[in-house]
């Protein structure tokens, strides 16, 4: 399948289940519920790593918002319920209880609990208040600032997809990076997904397994372009620079959309500007249960075999 | 499903005991059945036909006459409406735990009493002691919204444990006493000795007491995100007090004579 001079490989994303939530954090001015949103959501691109995945959704306006405030929504993943309920508080505690102004609700209803005022709430030394509205509880924290007020509990999905995701491939490092970047601006605009990585882009994408006993991951060596030759390459000659986009989704739907949304950007960029070919990571099928096509995903969007 | 009128034949010469007629009591029953239902006028058990006038009704809601002497409407309602057109006597609502309770007169005493759930609307006053413990128990009110359109008489929210009240006239002498918790908001002045024994909760108030109970201390005024939560999430909340509120509140800790950590907001 060819779009705009951009081959669509016959590949598909493998992707995980992973449990999954959404916060609202709010903050007197936008810049203050961005900075807290950021600091909730570093450090946090592979739960190889980092114990979880999260990133910013979208910015709310003060009307979408549960206090009247500017507020930004994150989505937050982890490979289990337990490693979730475990990941959440902390990263509120630390990084959103401390932040000025801020304050932190439940972004989805239903589900396994998340434990969020629940856990931060001793952090008052017994001057924690509560109100319970209909049948959702709040939690004001006294602090140095004011008062810190949180959502006792945000729900959950343990539907959640993680890893959905296709690589670039381009022929210089600049055209992989601007293509990468409409990729990114697109993708912005779906709900329900997130792209963890640093700016939504990973230009280290990785393989199972290493040559060193306890590495689970190292460089995905077929798709590096200075190692042609040397280990037996999956890109053609044209290719100079590959990057990746990774993708979690609160469900299938939302990925397979990110995804598609993503991919349609970089091909309207086109061969012209040094696209090569869209391709996607998968572990040979057995290990995820999610397999996203490309050329499925991509086969309402005006391209042709 | 339809539902039943209820009509008073004549104003009651007793105290008739209405706990334990709601909707769902009277489901799938016939009107004959509805009129032998079995309830207690003073000492005298009769029949719910002798005293009113039973007609099927189209809406779901169980409609009633009012009179101050008819206790403990919706008493333990779990689903459904009961809307009261007039007074109701004492205890109605109480350990309601959902549902609706619309009652278009005044509230008896012990309106709301151990009020597990559900909404309570009173166009005019309520009376004493509303969403007290009931008899025999430790805790008031313990959730639920009451809504009282007219005034709240004394010891309003006594031992209230949870749930909401928001009065838009005036509340009567010793409200929120050995309040536990829960939320009391009143719109307009408020009797002595508010706050006397108060643990926990909040009372929300548009005018300073004239004279609140010993035992509060005055934290300052604040910008409160917690009040543009609530009334973002509880419109009847904003309402009682003109629409919305600013966040911005002088805080009084108390009560401290009793080891209290509630509060009394004073709205600005």
């Amino acid at each position: 399948m060819i779009i705009n001079g951009v081959e669509i490989r016959e590949s598909f994303a493998e992707a995980f289940p992973m449990a999954g939530t959404r916060l609202v954090i709010t903050a007197d001015t936008p810049r203050w519920a961005r900075t807290a949103a950021a600091t909730m959501t570093g450090f946090a691109t592979s739960v190889i790593g980092c114990g979880c995945e999260a990133a910013i959704e979208r910015e709310l306006p003060a009307s979408e918002t549960p206090d009247g405030r500017p507020g930004v929504a994150v989505l937050i993943f982890a490979m289990s319920l337990k490693d979730l309920k475990k990941v959440v508080p902390l990263r509120v505690g630390q990084c959103v209880l401390t932040s000025p102004t801020s304050a932190c609700y439940a972004g989805v209803k239903g589900g396994p609990a998340i434990p969020l005022g629940r856990a931060l709430r001793y952090f008052a030394d017994g001057h924690q208040m509560s109100k319970k509205i209909g049948e959702d509880r709040i939690w004001r924290i006294p602090v140095m600032e004011g008062e810190f007020v949180c959502d006792e509990i945000s729900g959950s999905v343990t539907s959640a997809v993680g890893g959905g995701n296709f690589l670039i491939l381009a022929r210089s490092r600049a055209a992989a990076l601007s293509a990468a970047e409409a990729a990114v601006d697109a993708m912005g605009t779906v709900e329900g997904a997130v792209l963890p990585f640093p700016g939504g882009v990973v230009r280290s994408g990785s393989k199972v397994g290493s040559k060193y006993a306890g590495l689970i991951a190292s460089t995905n060596d077929a798709y590096c372009p200075t190692l042609r030759g040397v280990v037996p390459s999956a890109l053609p000659d044209d290719v100079g620079s590959v990057m990746e986009i990774v993708i979690d989704g609160l469900g299938e739907k939302e990925v397979a959309e990110s995804m598609r949304v993503g991919i349609a950007a970089v091909c309207e960029l086109g061969a012209e500007a040094g696209v090569v070919a869209i391709d996607a990571g998968n572990y040979g099928g057995n290990l995820g249960p999610f397999h996203f096509k490309l050329r499925e995903l991509m086969a309402n969007a005006g391209g042709k075999a | 499903m339809s539902g039943y009128r209820l009509k008073l034949t004549a104003p009651l010469e007793a105290r008739l005991d209405f706990s334990g007629i709601t909707p769902a009591a009277l489901a799938g029953l016939g009107p004959d059945e509805v009129a032998r239902k079995p309830v207690f006028l003073g000492n005298r058990r009769v029949a719910l036909g002798d005293v009113f006038e039973v007609s099927a009704v189209a809406s779901a809601a169980l409609v009633v006459s009012g009179d101050p002497r008819l206790d403990g409407v919706g008493t333990a309602l779990e689903q459904g409406e009961i809307l009261v057109e007039g007074p109701v006597g004492a205890l109605a609502g109480a350990r309601m735990a959902g549902g609706r309770l619309v009652v278009r007169g005044d509230a008896g005493e012990s309106l709301a009493a151990g009020l597990l759930g559900g909404r309570i609307e009173v166009s005019g006053h309520a009376g004493p002691r509303l969403g007290c413990a009931l008899p025999g128990e430790r805790l008031g009110m313990r959730g639920g919204l009451v809504l009282v359109s007219g005034d709240a008489g004394p010891g309003l929210g006594e031992r209230l444990r949870g749930g909401l009240v928001l009065v838009s006239g005036d509340a009567g002498a010793g409200a929120a006493l050995d309040l536990v918790a829960g939320t009391i908001a009143v719109a307009g002045r408020i009797g002595p000795d508010a706050g006397r024994g108060m643990r926990r909760g909040s009372l929300l108030l548009a005018q300073a007491p004239e004279t609140p109970a010993p035992g509060f201390v005055d934290t300052g005024s604040h910008d409160f995100i917690a009040l543009l939560l609530l009334a973002r999430r509880v419109p009847e909340l904003a309402a009682l007090f003109g629409g919305g509120l600013s966040g911005r509140a002088q805080r009084l800790a108390g009560n401290r004579l009793a080891g209290g950590e509630g509060e009394i907001l004073l709205l600005q």
